[in-house]
């Protein structure tokens, strides 16, 4: 880590602050994911709470803060929770998310009592084993950051040589089970790649809210990609930004760095949630507002395209009375068609402008072909995969079938 | 492959969840090139047969046997499709990725995929006329779709034993007519065994050759013209009133359990 120290434009302790936080979220960004996708990122958090007696055991064995040994105790306890859940599930009619809080909440328990302990022991070299409550990454040293560095590229490694056992075993365990993929082993790799992920950022962001700092950056990424892959690599950037954001915060706030990163991670999900292309809340009610407007304003056209031929122009509320539709709405239909130059007002009485009256013979054109699919689309031997738009019949069936579908709408033989 | 044996074979399965048999004492033989289904009311323990078939399920007692073989040994001889509602949909892979996972038994879990796994995966792709969507999350496909993605993925394990669960709940009819269609076209040209938890007693009657008629028990294993007896339908859904009816009013017209 020494000449990334050198590169940083920072003073060294916070260069290492900054290397030890990006490390640890690159690693629970990557590991963190997988819990995520197999809906257990609970598990996460019982195997982070599991990992604190380990720590105060490693403690009062070696009776020194040794941050190697620490994170075996971590480790160690972490595989303990992890073969406890697995086995509760597995042997009793206990469901997994009772195991899990089962798992949590004993071990947790036992971490508090033996750090209690261990204070009350008046031994000088405890101070500071209380911040793995809470996480501190102000104090972390330069061979600590070494040591979770090392153990965060083998787990990327494992992810990187073992994606598609993981990614099949993820996705579909029956399938994987009957291709001759011993589920048992990935689990376990799995279970030991998140205890990995948590002896990372145990220090760091503490037991008690290390489960965000695997969730939020899978959540995150999700939200702007559709592969594996790029998803996992996102994860990462997502993880290190959070890391190194709230770590550097909480320095300088002097607070705990846990609830700092959380809280960071917490503003990233909202954005990614609320703003995120095709997945955002905000854009997919934007959609589905557009494609409301647009069908609302097609039927006005049609509407209004019907009356005309039968008779002298509608005023507005002659054309309301006649579809039968609220008035707002109608109104706000009509406005839209008005700005789009649809539509052409004579007084009171409305008309269809040449652009409009186009769009109306369009609209009644894809209602009837949309109807003649229904009607006829059996019979037109499509045996592939291809499935029919309603908005755009001809585009999503292809040329071919849709004068084919033309010809037998209007009653002529294919 | 053993000549005579069957492509899968049960014998004396019993499993049950709890103290309350689900399959009890079943057995039953699918013979090799054939299309075979098995049927029975909601709850006669389909699925569950082929689960315990395939391992998935632990059963109490009996025997499996994969074309001629014990199951376990034979397993890479079987492709199983499972019902759709197995998997999370909204899982970050894309429809190529998924069919490509039907190469790695044979090439490997931690290989790369050959050029000729590739072909095969989009051969197997052109097969269920889902070229043109190989590109895309499998989130945003229809039911069918997402059947046919799985039908791919079975066919990349070129498996002499298709094993498949209701592959036909809810999905469109062009579908599984092309399915269907297809898995006709396995057994017909490449001799490969076809094993269908199915639901439809009309295209049991018009497209099967092999039937196990199943309620906890086997009613009947055979030849479908001679399983599907107005007898032994009255016997496996006995306690299905309304079917009861059907059955007795009319079994040969179009029938709905």
């Amino acid at each position: 880590m020494g000449p990334l120290i050198d590169l940083l434009p920072l003073s060294y302790t916070d260069s290492v602050v900054a290397l030890g936080a990006l490390v640890l979220g690159i690693a629970a960004g990557v590991l963190g994911t997988f819990a995520v996708l197999a809906r257990r990122s609970l598990v996460g958090d019982a195997l982070a709470h599991s990992a604190l007696p380990g720590v105060a055991l490693a403690f009062l064995i070696t009776g020194a803060k040794d941050p190697a040994s620490l994170l075996v105790g971590a480790g160690i306890a972490g595989l303990i929770g992890a073969v406890a859940i697995v086995g509760i599930e597995r042997t009793s009619r206990i469901r997994p998310d009772a195991a899990i809080g089962v798992v949590l909440s004993v071990f947790f328990s036992l971490g508090v009592v033996l750090l209690t302990y261990i204070a009350a022991q008046g031994n000088a070299q405890q101070a500071g084993l209380e911040r793995y409550l809470f996480g501190q990454a102000a104090g972390l040293l330069e061979r600590d950051v070494n040591v979770m560095a090392a153990l965060a590229g083998v787990a990327v490694l494992a992810v990187v040589v073992g994606l598609r056992p993981l990614r099949t075993a993820t996705f579909d365990r029956e399938f994987a089970a009957t291709a001759g993929l011993p589920l048992r082993q990935v689990e376990l790799a799995t279970s030991a790649l998140l205890v990995v992920a948590i002896m990372i950022g145990l220090r760091a962001v503490g037991a008690i809210l290390m489960v965000a700092m695997l969730i939020i950056p899978a959540v995150v990424a999700r939200q702007f990609t559709d592969r594996l892959a790029p998803m996992l690599v996102l994860a990462g950037a997502v993880g290190a930004a959070v890391g190194v954001t709230g770590a550097q915060l909480a320095a300088s706030a002097q607070v705990p760095t846990g609830p700092v990163i959380v809280l960071t991670g917490t503003a990233a999900v909202l954005v990614a949630v609320l703003l995120a292309p095709r997945r955002g809340v905000l854009w997919r009610a934007g959609a589905r507002r557009a494609e409301r407007r647009r069908q609302e304003a097609a039927a006005l056209l049609i509407d209004l395209e019907t009356m005309l031929h039968a008779g002298p122009p509608p005023t507005e509320s002659e054309l309301c009375l006649a579809c039968a539709r609220p008035v707002r709405p109608m109104r706000r239909a009509l406005a839209g068609l008005d700005r789009s130059g649809l539509i052409e007002r004579d007084g009171e009485r409305l008309r269809l402008s040449a652009q409009g009256a186009a769009a109306a013979h369009a609209a009644i054109e894809a209602r009837a072909m949309w109807s003649a699919w229904l009607e006829h689309g059996a019979s037109l031997g499509i045996t592939d995969a291809r499935e029919p738009d309603p908005r755009d019949l001809r585009g999503s069936l292809g040329d071919e079938a849709f004068g084919r579908l033309q010809r037998l709408a209007a009653g002529g033989r294919v | 492959m053993t000549q005579g044996s069957a492509a899968l074979e049960l014998r004396r399965l019993t499993v049950s969840y709890g103290a309350q048999p689900v399959l009890w004492d079943v057995d039953a033989h699918f013979p090799a090139g054939t299309m075979s289904a098995i049927v029975g009311p909601n709850g006669s323990g389909k699925s569950t047969l082929l689960r315990a078939a395939m391992g998935l399920v632990r059963a109490d007692a009996g025997q499996v046997t994969i074309l001629g073989h014990p199951a376990r040994e034979a397993m890479r001889r079987v492709a199983y499709v499972p019902q759709r509602e197995a998997v999370d949909w909204d899982f970050p892979i894309t429809v190529r990725e998924v069919v490509e996972m039907g190469r790695y038994p044979d090439v490997g879990w931690f290989r790369r995929l050959r050029r000729e796994d590739r072909d095969i995966v989009a051969d197997a792709l052109e097969r269920v006329g889902m070229t043109s969507f190989a590109g895309r999350q499998i989130g945003r496909l229809s039911g069918g779709q997402r059947q046919r993605v799985f039908m791919a993925r079975a066919l990349a394990q070129q498996a002499d034993v298709m094993v498949l669960d209701e592959p036909f709940a809810g999905v469109d009819a062009r579908t599984e007519a092309a399915l269907l269609d297809l898995l006709c076209q396995l057994r017909d040209r490449e001799g490969r065994s076809v094993v269908i938890v199915h639901h439809d007693l009309q295209t049991v009657r018009s497209v099967f050759d092999w039937v196990l008629l199943l309620n906890v028990r086997a009613i009947a294993c055979g030849p479908a013209d001679e399983v599907m007896s107005d007898d032994n339908l009255r016997r496996a859904y006995a306690g299905a009133e309304t079917g009861l009816a059907a059955v007795g009013a009319d079994a040969g017209g179009v029938w709905v359990p």
